[in-house]
């Protein structure tokens, strides 16, 4: 981490972890095309991105789809890396499997983002360390020591907001205050950490730096997250899916909408949060890209290689690897993007920089 | 603190357990049972008066999933002082099978999935056999009589851990569940261990079933031949080394389970031609050639009454239902019985509650996990459960599903990975006293309270000794003395 020195306080030494789920498998060559690659244009006559409109990034033989406009700065002030030819060794293209197979960080039960919270060094995960931003828990949460599922702050407290338990917590603070043992403490964060959403909650602050969200769930789930960064609550893993991307028909108006709100929302986020971006990460990721040629609907079917963005303060700016390039000869299956970049090797040194420590063997045993 | 028992003694508990079936045998069954709810037994609910928790309340938290309210009376008065009616509810805990338990029974005979045979699993959806095993973990830990022997079935199931989502254990834990945890769980150890070695679950989730050595080219797969050593067995810093986990991985090849795109799905076989035939010397012992199918007996035969498997069993079980460091000579204690009983488990079980560490050390400072949290909530206040599912979501939010594991070494047995659970320990206090869990889950503050005699005896129920001042203050400030009393520091620890 560059700084954590303006972080102190509960929870403050803890970096976040932001894993956005593109669920549906987007497709890697409309998020990220390739640049002065002329096949592309031949094997997607209707889709490819013109030329000109792609976002040039530096040399790189891709650049970003122009709804990611709102990355791009991001990416020149060096805060965004960009993973073209990512995925995992699945070639089930199924979206079941593909999805479990990398939540679960390979063929193991339950999943990654769980096993580091439950492995890493440092003290032991607190009441707000993981939060999943949605209705259910994902499965790359899936055997968290403590993990909890939330909407928005709003449907969060004690209780679940059935009536006031403040003479309640009142109480526990007096109880677990007096022992002299392992709960004291964490009675104590706990408390503090309800105590902060709560008055987050109350307060409602508006985003700063002039951030402005769009009114749509994930960039909702977003400024929750940002909400919780700031209010200090210890919290180091966060799960958000933006869902849709299986584009088999129709693919150009299936997907431009989406790209803009996951631009829109991670610039919203990344302006919002300033300095403490330092110490946060975002990893967006999907189970798969999508088929080379486009199909006959103006689609793309399931493939192999996608990709995929990292956004944080200790992103260096700049293209992972390379966009392989889209020739018959190297293409793989039924005419799919290779594999260039294991998934896990692109989480590996993220988790590392977020404590993970020794525990990367236990995490991904498979790697 | 083997008790003699008296022929009177045992007559009684015979007859005990002969009026709970008359009462079901004329009674049409179901209706009744519904109507009864949840409740393991019914009975006057005198609560502990003591300061302290005392050597009743102590064995209850330990040997059990936390007391019935009723319960600490009933065992109270199996003796005439605390050691004798202890050890008297020990020798009926040890003797799970001639405890009356039909109504247990009952309720989980209806999950019928659970009792198909092997075969038959896969015609079921996996999620509808991780339901109804779920429900069949959560009734019998809430309801049964036999409480020690499902701690034990508890205990096992982390010890050779499966999670139920890898590949075919899917449909194939169920089997695991029934015919190696349940089957050995106070049996012999010696047995329990090749049931696991040979189930189809552990052949699927330890890569057992992909250990082959058809050719030269061909290394055995090591994975189960790792764990069979590192975690069932010798423990890490055993005595054995890489060379060991090879040579027990060549005497396990061949070993296989059919996939559920074959003919007699489930089904474990031994292929002579992926076996490694050769000579092979583990932990010192000479395993000669030709050996075939019979080296695998000879694996488990060494490795399963080895004196490190008998300090790692026997130090798990002191952490287990001692204390999270138990002390070198508990341990020594216990493992000396595990070998000398050649892996009885129940002789083993009587060492670990017959040493000083366990009558005379520290009480109420073990951390409930998660699930033993949530049952003795459930059991303490006479929960009234119709659809055990619905705490389920707690477990999940709190890392303490069943079967949910991710890796081979089980659920954590100590304190300190568990303490992010705090909030959802309130939560689910709050929930349950509110009866805001769920309409199928419903609590009668009143009626407990009233039961015990007022707020001081649900308390001191509940705690296993009477309320400290401060508590007692807190319980009537808050309001609200079930929640606070669930959600306190006294009721995190047994």
């Amino acid at each position: 981490m560059k700084d954590t020195g303006i972080i102190s306080g509960n929870g403050d030494e803890q970096a976040t972890l932001v894993v956005v789920f593109l669920r549906g498998g987007a497709d890697g060559l409309t998020l990220v095309p390739p640049v002065g690659n002329s096949d592309y244009y031949k094997v997607r006559p209707t889709l490819a991105v013109a030329e000109k409109d792609i976002l040039k990034l530096g040399d790189a033989n891709c650049g970003l789809n122009p709804a990611f406009s709102g990355l791009l700065n991001i990416y020149k002030e060096g805060g965004l890396t960009v993973a073209p030819g990512v995925g995992s060794s699945d070639k089930t293209r199924s979206h079941f499997y593909a999805q479990d197979l990398m939540e679960h960080g390979g063929q193991l039960a339950g999943g990654w983002l769980g096993r580091f919270l439950r492995y890493r060094e440092g003290r032991p995960p607190s009441a707000l360390s993981a939060v999943a931003l949605g209705k259910a828990m994902p499965e790359v949460l899936r055997g968290a020591p403590a993990a909890t599922v939330m909407e928005s702050l709003e449907t969060f407290s004690l209780g679940s907001g059935s009536g006031p338990t403040e003479s309640l917590q009142t109480e526990l603070g007096a109880l677990y205050g007096a022992k002299e043992n392992i709960l004291g403490p964490v009675a104590r964060d706990t408390l503090q950490a309800l105590g902060r959403v709560e008055r987050l909650r109350r307060e409602d602050l508006p985003p700063e730096n002039g951030a402005e969200y769009r009114d749509d769930s994930f960039s909702n789930g977003l400024r929750q997250t940002a909400r919780l960064i700031k209010a200090r609550v210890g919290l180091e893993a966060v799960s958000i899916d933006l869902n849709g991307w299986d584009s088999h028909i129709a693919q150009s108006s299936l997907i431009s909408p989406l790209m803009t709100l996951l631009s829109e929302g991670l610039a919203a986020f990344h302006r919002d949060l300033g300095e403490l971006m330092n110490a946060v990460t975002v990893v967006v990721m999907t189970e798969f890209g999508r088929r080379v040629a486009e199909n006959s609907s103006f689609g793309t079917d399931h493939g192999r290689g996608g990709s995929m963005f990292v956004m944080g303060g200790s992103e260096r700016g700049n293209v992972l690897g390379e966009m392989p390039v889209i020739e018959t000869g190297i293409l793989v299956g039924p005419g799919d993007v290779p594999v260039v970049t294991d998934y896990r090797d692109l989480l590996s040194p993220i988790l590392i920089r977020h404590g993970a420590g020794r525990a990367m063997d236990k995490i991904f045993p498979e790697n | 603190m083997k008790p003699k028992i008296s022929d009177d003694l045992s007559r009684r508990i015979f007859l005990r357990g002969a009026m709970g079936v008359s009462l079901f045998a004329t009674s049409g069954c179901e209706k009744i049972e519904d109507f009864l709810g949840m409740e393991p037994q019914e009975g006057p609910v005198v609560p502990p008066s003591g300061e302290g928790v005392d050597l009743v309340s102590h064995v209850l938290n330990r040997l059990t999933f936390g007391p019935d309210p009723s319960e600490y009376a009933r065992v109270k008065g199996l003796g005439v002082d605390d050691e004798s009616a202890v050890a008297f509810f020990l020798e009926e805990q040890l003797s799970p099978n001639e405890i009356e338990d039909k109504r247990t029974q009952r309720a989980v005979r209806r999950l019928e999935a659970i009792h198909a045979p092997l075969g038959e699993l896969y015609e079921y959806k996996e999620d509808h056999l991780l339901e109804q095993l779920t429900r069949a973990t959560l009734i019998r830990a809430t309801r049964s009589r036999r409480q020690l022997f499902e701690v034990m079935v508890h205990f096992w199931s982390d010890h050779f851990n499966i999670d139920i989502s890898k590949k075919e254990c899917r449909w194939l834990k169920v089997a695991d569940d029934r015919e190696v945890v349940r089957k050995h769980a106070m049996g012999n150890f010696s047995a329990l261990l090749k049931a696991s070695a040979l189930s189809p679950a552990m052949l699927w989730y330890l890569d057992g079933r992909e250990n082959r050595k058809s050719g030269e080219s061909e290394k055995p797969n090591e994975n189960y031949a790792r764990e069979l050593l590192e975690l069932h067995t010798l423990g890490v810093g055993g005595g054995y080394t890489q060379k060991d986990v090879m040579e027990v991985a060549r005497c396990l090849s061949g070993w296989t389970v059919r996939g559920k795109d074959r003919f007699f799905k489930g089904k474990v076989e031994f292929h002579a031609d992926a076996h490694d035939d050769g000579a092979k010397v583990v932990l010192g012992n000479e395993i000669a050639s030709g050996g075939g199918r019979k080296d695998l007996d000879d694996i488990l035969e060494i490795v399963g009454m080895h004196p490190s498997t008998a300090r790692f069993l026997g130090r798990k079980l002191c952490i287990r239902f001692i204390s999270d460091d138990p002390s070198e000579a508990s341990i020594k204690k216990v493992a000396g019985t595990f070998l000398s009983s050649n892996g009885n488990i129940k002789e083993t079980l009587r060492a670990v509650f017959a040493t000083q560490e366990f009558l005379q050390g520290p009480r109420a400072q073990k951390l409930k996990r998660p699930f033993e949290f949530i049952v003795s909530a459930l059991r303490g206040v006479r929960a009234r459960v119709s659809s055990e599912m619905d705490v389920v979501d707690y477990l999940i939010r709190m890392g303490h599903a069943p079967f949910q594991y991710p890796t081979p070494d089980g659920y954590p047995d100590i304190a300190s990975p568990w303490t992010g659970t705090l909030l959802w320990r309130w939560h689910f206090a709050i929930a349950l006293a509110r009866n805001e869990v769920s309409k199928n889950i419903k609590v009668e503050e009143e009626v407990l309270i009233e039961k015990a005699g007022g707020v001081d005896g649900l308390a001191a129920s509940l705690l296993g000794r009477n309320p400290s001042v401060e508590e007692k203050a807190a319980i009537e400030r808050s309001g609200e003395p079930l929640a606070l009393l669930m959600a306190s520091p006294g009721f995190q620890w047994k």
